[in-house]
């Protein structure tokens, strides 16, 4: 990294561009109710006024401009407004239109003005439809706001003697990009309007497919060599993280900023290409949290490439994640996308798949809990003296009443317009509606929380009360009722003597099968949506670990007390793919084995398996190419996504004060390796003063 | 059929033998070297560990049968992944019958043995003979001192080393540098003579101490107690063994 980049570097580390910020949101509602505008109306003129109130800033370093400095996002309805606009209706979320993901090619090829005359086309042809030119006409001011604010930038470039950069600012993103850099701060400037219009968990796509050509055409024409495209490249990511501090998103970092590398084109052929790699090493090199990379992988991936990532794994950022497209695309084909939409797949902000430009799907509308499904059952069966079947029967029906309650609740979504936006989306300008309408795909996904424990749960009631009868049923219900109290060798036995998922073994697998076909089933059962599109079942939890144990505001899903795997009462579910927390594992081996049995072409919202290791095992050349081969079996063993994380010093230090939770956590020492939470204190401390000193 | 005790098995060891590997740790050792860090591995009996994380047994018995279904299971994975089964422990020469049977059942899975090389000579032969690689731990030449510090002779050990490389086997030189005991440069020279020119000798790899060596005796009610200083700066020699023509790796 050159001083330049260092120094651009710790500035936004350290909020150097903060201070140009002002705080105090404009008011765009006054002029709204003045004007008694319509919605979409509301919409551009936020955008508009947004845009407008935007103070330029020019750093010195840079060579990619823009920065946020209007920290909020204002209202356009009173809230008295907004309730009566909004009453019976169901808001996802925030309520803008969220963790969706254009096609930023469209903006590329066409530039905004290409854009802008799509739509003055289609309004000539949809004279005589209100709605549509209404629409169009939105469309068209924000274009022209996003114009003049890139004008104004040009401007202040002129008058700062930044010549480079105004010739830059008067091409894009009006026009097509001239040049890979010129590609890159178009992608800035319409990215960042996004969210400064209210949109949030704005997604970058297939950044190496809409990139590539422009790279490409620079690097065979000489005007850019390897590293100052790398440069230009770290720069663009380094400015993904100037204001993402202003990002809603349920922790700090969760801001849906991803972008997808690899797999196949549209076509079939490999979509690899020299930026696929160069992504990689920029990113494993400048180690920030933004953007979150997902790379597409198969089989047959290149074993170099897969080092590559794992390099960039060793960063201990959590990414690349992985997903297999020879189960991904077949699953997509199964629920209803075509072929070539399929192979275009892009991963929105956490791991679902998604269309770029052709999706308005709602990916995230919410979790079945898999927990309350089986507790509920076993207690009813339990008490009902049924036998086991019958447990397995009423665990399907409570799935399908959970789904059917979240669809009902759905299929009264309400999206806000989003004019902005669709200019990126396939169609809307052409044909003249806008993205809220819906576009080629308008899936409903749902998560699928806490299967591990769930299944865990029903392995240990199969295993004790029906197969070996050690444990009477009025015993077991008594225990989960007192959360175990005064019953800790019961609670002790099914913990640590029950079948458990994670270890390839077919009494907890198969259990944890079922869940999921039942899932499917019932979303299947379900049909259509109220916008046309079906529910897509996944295998992610997202935060529902946590919030289905302890509860959390505005929750549909109940809280579960103890559960009959031994867990107690207010301890959290497995995340995602992922043994029960405090199960002891024999490694990464066993565990792709148990969850590679999940029939996945029923089950395609995503929701990776996740695994930690120690940061050890990324030391060498070799070691990190045996990471490299445990990703390719991964995929070999047809497993669908996966999320590698490198050990950091922060899981040490929860380790330490959770330890029940990190019974797998090896770390090593030596020519050897131990438990981590078994070693001494005094010996803990020394391994993690070493982690300590290696992240710094 | 034999049977068998284990302590531990763990999937993806990434330091035991090439490729993704699956190493089965058994129970029990002749040898107590007084800087060990495995002490669970010491006993054949099952022993509790206790710890924050809460307790558990360590010491599980498998009939071959049983522990052979289990690698079985993932023989293809470690197959295409370069990698294969490591046997370690303590020391597997102490449950050779059982080890034996259990490789003879593996479904053509590259087999390392992980040894101190303390055993019989009929059971030193039983086991290389089903391995591909061999892992030999080498800790000191001198008699005395290898008696002081493991409480054990050496003659087994190099007497083993001879069959090793009259076997024709690949074998790895394993030397854990423990400071003022192995890595003087008197024994670290008489290790490198004691094994230059051996055929099958692929390198020696020196594992350098790590004062974490005592950190699982208390989990198993024991006190880490040892007769050198551990605070000694390492001699990390590879000169010695680079003047024979030795490779030597420092792990």
């Amino acid at each position: 990294m050159n001083e330049r980049m260092a120094r651009l570097k710790s500035k936004i580390k350290e909020g150097g561009f903060r201070p140009f910020r002002q705080t105090a949101a404009i008011d765009v509602l006054t002029e709204c109710e003045a004007e008694q505008l319509s919605w979409p109306r509301r919409v551009a003129r936020l955008v508009r006024r947004q845009c407008e109130s935007e103070t330029v800033v020019i750093d010195p370093d840079e060579k990619i401009v823009f920065t946020r400095t209007r920290a909020g996002v204002p209202g356009i309805y009173t809230p008295q407004e907004w309730s009566r606009l909004t009453e019976g209706r169901t808001l996802h979320e925030l309520g803008p239109i969220s963790n969706i993901c254009a096609d930023w090619g469209l903006l590329l090829s066409q530039g905004l003005r290409g854009r802008k005359q799509v739509a003055l086309a289609t309004r000539q042809r949809l004279a005589g439809d209100p709605e549509a030119r209404e629409f169009l006409d939105c469309a068209i001011e924000t274009i022209d706001a996003v114009l003049e604010l890139a004008a104004r930038y040009a401007g202040t470039a002129r008058e700062h003697g930044r010549d480079d950069l105004a010739r830059i600012l008067e091409q894009v993103p009006s026009g097509r990009p001239r040049s890979f850099h010129e590609a890159l701060q178009s992608l800035r400037i319409c990215q960042a309007v996004v969210w400064l219009g209210g949109n949030y968990h704005v997604g970058l796509g297939r950044f190496d497919q809409y990139m590539w050509p422009y790279l490409e055409a620079d690097l065979a024409a000489g005007r850019l060599g390897m590293q100052e495209a790398e440069e230009l490249l770290a720069e663009f990511f380094l400015s993904l993280n100037k204001d993402s501090d202003l990002y809603p998103g349920v922790q700090q970092g969760d801001n849906g900023q991803s972008l997808t590398l690899g797999g196949v084109r549209r076509d079939g052929s490999t979509a690899l290409n020299e930026l696929t790699r160069m992504v990689l090493r920029v990113a494993r090199d400048l180690a920030v949290i933004d953007p979150k990379i997902n790379l597409r992988i198969s089989s047959e991936t290149d074993l170099e490439l897969l080092c590559l990532a794992t390099e960039l794994t060793r960063q201990g950022l959590g990414f690349p994640q992985y997903s297999n497209d020879e189960i991904v695309i077949p699953g997509l084909l199964a629920h209803g996308y075509d072929l070539e939409d399929a192979r275009d797949y892009a991963v929105a902000a956490c791991w679902e798949f998604l269309i770029p430009g052709r999706g308005m799907e709602v990916v995230n509308s919410g979790a079945v809990s898999f927990p309350a499904a089986v507790d509920q059952a076993i207690r009813a069966g339990l008490e009902a003296k049924s036998d086991f079947e019958a447990i397995l029967v009423g665990v399907g029906s409570n799935i399908q009443a959970q789904v059917q309650s979240l669809a009902d609740d759905y299929s009264r979504l309400l999206l806000p317009p989003a004019p902005y936006y669709s200019i990126f989306m396939h169609d809307c300008l052409e044909q003249g509606y806008d993205l809220s309408r819906g576009l080629k795909y308008n899936n409903l996904g749902i998560h699928g929380a806490g299967s591990a424990n769930a299944a865990d749960a029903l392995a240990a009631v199969q295993e004790f009360v029906f197969e070996v009868g050690s444990v009477q049923a009025q015993d077991l219900l008594t225990a989960l009722d007192n959360n175990f109290n005064g019953q800790e060798p019961l609670r002790q036995k099914l913990k640590e003597d029950g079948p458990k998922v994670g270890w390839n073994d077919p009494r907890a697998d198969l259990l944890l099968v079922r869940l999921f076909d039942d899932f499917a089933t019932a979303c299947e059962h379900y049909g259509r949506n109220a916008r046309a599109g079906i529910l897509r079942p996944g295998t992610g939890s997202a935060m529902y670990y946590l919030w289905l144990a302890s509860g959390h505001e505005g929750m549909r899903e109940p809280v579960v007390g103890a559960t009959a795997d031994g867990r107690m009462r207010g301890e959290a579910f497995s995340a995602n793919l992922a043994p029960s927390p405090g199960v002891r594992v024999r490694g990464p081996i066993s565990v792709l084995q148990s969850f590679a049995k999940i029939d996945y072409r029923r089950v395609c919202n995503g929701g990776p398996i996740t695994m930690e290791l120690s940061d050890t095992v990324f030391r060498d050349p070799e070691s990190i190419r045996k990471v490299a081969m445990l990703v390719r079996t991964f995929a070999r063993l047809g497993c669908q996504q996966l999320q590698l994380n490198s050990l950091s010093l922060a899981t040490l230090l929860d380790a330490r004060a959770h330890p029940e939770q990190y019974k797998n956590l090896i770390v090593r020492v030596w020519g050897w390796s131990g438990y981590f939470c078994e070693l001494a204190p005094e010996y803990q401390e020394q391994i993690m003063a070493r982690h300590y000193y290696e992240m710094n | 059929m034999n049977s068998g005790i284990v302590f531990d098995i763990r999937e993806f060891a990434v330091h035991d033998g090439p490729g993704i590997r699956t190493t089965v740790f058994l129970k029990g050792c002749p040898l107590a070297c007084t800087w060990c860090h495995n002490p669970e591995g010491q006993s054949v009996e099952p022993q509790v560990i206790r710890s924050p994380a809460g307790e558990r047994l360590a010491g599980t018995v498998y009939s071959a049968a049983e522990l052979a279904g289990y690698l079985n299971l993932q023989a293809e994975i470690l197959r295409n992944a370069e990698g294969g089964v490591t046997f370690s422990g303590g020391e597997p020469l102490l449950q050779t019958d059982f080890v034996a049977e259990v490789i003879d059942l593996l479904e053509n899975i590259h087999v390392v043995l992980d040894t101190s090389g303390y055993g019989t000579e009929q059971d030193f032969r039983s086991l290389i003979g089903r391995s591909d690689l061999i892992l030999f731990d080498l800790k000191l030449v001198d008699r005395r001192m290898h008696l002081q510090y493991t409480g054990c002779e050496n003659d087994p050990i190099l007497k083993n080393l001879q069959v090793l490389s009259a076997s024709g086997k690949p074998f790895i030189i394993r030397v854990p540098l423990v400071p003022g005991v192995t890595d003087t440069d008197r024994n670290l020279g008489d290790i490198a003579r004691a094994v230059q020119g051996l055929p099958g000798l692929e390198r020696v790899d020196l594992l350098p101490y790590n004062r974490a060596a005592g950190a699982k005796y208390r989990s198993i009610g024991r006190d880490f107690k040892p007769d050198y200083d551990e605070t000694q700066p390492l001699n990390i020699n590879i000169r010695i063994f680079e003047q024979l023509g030795i490779e030597v790796r420092v792990a």
